[in-house]
């Protein structure tokens, strides 16, 4: 399974796709050993979160979660992932329970997160920054070598409308620019 | 280069002049402490008055913004402020974590400096807890960040502002005006490259013919995420610093530029696309440039 396997772009680097394991490393220099199925940064509560969802469920090879490092302040994602694979979301798509501090999950379905749910399951290793013990436990959860989850599940980014000309919600959908630059609202 | 059927809101934060239409005041620029690693205060006196001293050659107003990680840095960076901005200029405050931010504004109230303190921000993901706090220490001026994470178009920007986007129980500019902000700004949250980060900078005049608030965006924060520059190191700062004349192309107020070792190329930079727009709309739209308008500076 190449990079280009792995539907959502991002910092990620992916490595041995028959893995069970993928690393999320938070605020250190560290890069886990070639084994593992894929490894990446994580820095937004949100649109990160949903980025390595998206990615994590597509390989159903993977099974765990490694989480370490230190958890970036103020926006807590390394807590809100947590949180979304221990909660999931309520009815206004926050992640329950989540300290970060917009931790809403909009871009991906609902059937996604129960699949993230059902499929990874999260090492927390926050705040451990040695990387021995990080190692560790990725050794471990490799030896436990967990089945397959089954297929792949490909999350479609939800889309946001897209604009025409006609379309009231189109890029400056709200004010039309005369030639020499005025700027009036739509319909007035 | 643009000019509004709206009338536009002009805010006076402590002698600092903001909003208008397209031509007239000068774009407000942020310039970012303490990003990074543990503040250097020492080092940051000059870089503060390198700011204002730039701001004085170009005409450019400047507000310098702080940013707080943690909750040992309070005291330290706001008595830093209160020794090096000078004593009738206005700041701003940075801060993430919203019980930090609590902290902070209790502080600052302690200090009676919240007058002068631009709140940087509001958005979203607001706590109850935060609004008690603002409701007790209301700072005179406010940035609302208008971010959306389910539509980052101009419309879902438009749609935090009026009615919290089912995020929050208000719509921002309903909350502001219940905790009876004085100024409003409003960033248009400028997202990573890939992210729509285009329209933070459509969303400009989009706002401002909406609302007629100052607004403005931190559009360097979409060249600070890049990873395609890295292959282009050499120009990573003139990417970052030139991306802020967009603003003003646009119709804008204001430039959250990021770090403040990078004032020595942004305020040429976007001084000069000031007296671009400057020049036509006065004469498109007869907006005259005020008297520090770097236009000015120019035909001195």
């Amino acid at each position: 399974m190449i990079k280009e396997y792995y539907p959502w772009s991002g910092e990620f680097t992916a490595c041995n796709s028959n893995s069970c394991v993928a690393v999320v490393i938070l605020n250190i220099e560290y890069t886990p050993p070639d084994k593992v199925a894929i490894y990446g940064p994580l820095k937004t509560e949100n649109i990160g979160i949903e980025k390595i969802v998206a990615n994590l469920i597509s390989n159903p090879n993977i099974r765990f979660l490694v989480i370490c490092g230190e958890d970036i302040r103020g926006h807590k994602s390394g807590s809100s992932i947590v949180a979304l694979n221990k909660n999931g979301i309520d009815a206004k798509n926050r992640i329950i329970d989540a300290p970060g501090a917009i931790p809403y999950i909009e871009n991906i379905d609902k059937k996604a997160i129960d699949r993230f749910q059902s499929q990874i399951e999260i090492i927390n290793l926050i705040g451990e920054t040695n990387k021995e013990i990080i190692d560790k436990s990725i050794e471990k959860c490799i030896e436990e070598s967990p089945p397959s989850f089954g297929k792949s599940y490909i999350s479609i980014r939800i889309k946001q409308k897209t604009a025409s000309l006609d379309d009231k919600r189109a890029l400056h959908s709200k004010i039309v620019l005369g030639y020499l630059g005025n700027v009036k609202k739509r319909g007035e | 280069m643009f000019s509004f059927t709206k009338e536009q809101k002009i805010n006076d934060i402590s002698g600092i002049i903001i909003g208008g239409q397209p031509g007239i005041y000068p774009t407000v620029l942020f310039g970012g402490f303490f990003f990074k690693g543990v503040p250097d205060y020492e080092s940051s006196k000059k870089l503060i008055k390198n700011m204002y001293d730039l701001s004085n050659k170009t005409g450019n107003p400047v507000i310098p913004d702080f940013f707080i990680k943690k909750k040992n840095y309070i005291e330290d960076t706001i008595n830093f402020i209160i020794d090096n901005v000078p004593k009738d200029k206005p700041f701003s405050i940075d801060i993430i974590e919203p019980d930090l931010k609590i902290e902070v504004l209790s502080y600052l109230n302690e200090k009676n400096i919240l007058t002068r303190t631009v709140y940087n921000s509001i958005h979203v993901g607001i706590t109850d807890e935060e609004i008690n706090a603002l409701k007790k220490f209301t700072p005179n001026t406010v940035i609302l960040v208008a971010f959306n994470p389910k539509d980052k178009s101009p419309d879902g920007k438009i749609e935090v502002l009026e009615n919290g986007a089912n995020l929050t129980n208000i719509g921002l500019l309903a909350l502001v005006k219940e905790l009876k902000i004085k100024n409003v700004l409003v960033d248009t949250a400028a997202m990573a490259p890939g992210d729509n980060s285009g329209a933070s900078i459509a969303a400009i005049p989009v706002i401002k013919e909406e609302y007629g608030y100052p607004t403005g965006c931190a559009i360097h924060n979409v060249v600070e995420k890049s990873n395609w520059l890295k292959d282009f190191n050499n120009a990573r700062k003139t990417v970052d610093a030139s991306s802020n004349m967009n603003i003003s192309l646009f119709g804008g107020d204001f430039a959250i530029y990021g770090p403040v070792e990078n004032s020595d190329l942004v305020f040429p930079i976007v001084a000069w696309q000031d007296i671009l727009v400057s020049e036509y709309t006065e004469n498109y739209f007869g907006t005259k440039p005020v008297e520090f308008h770097p236009r000015r500076k120019l035909f001195r």
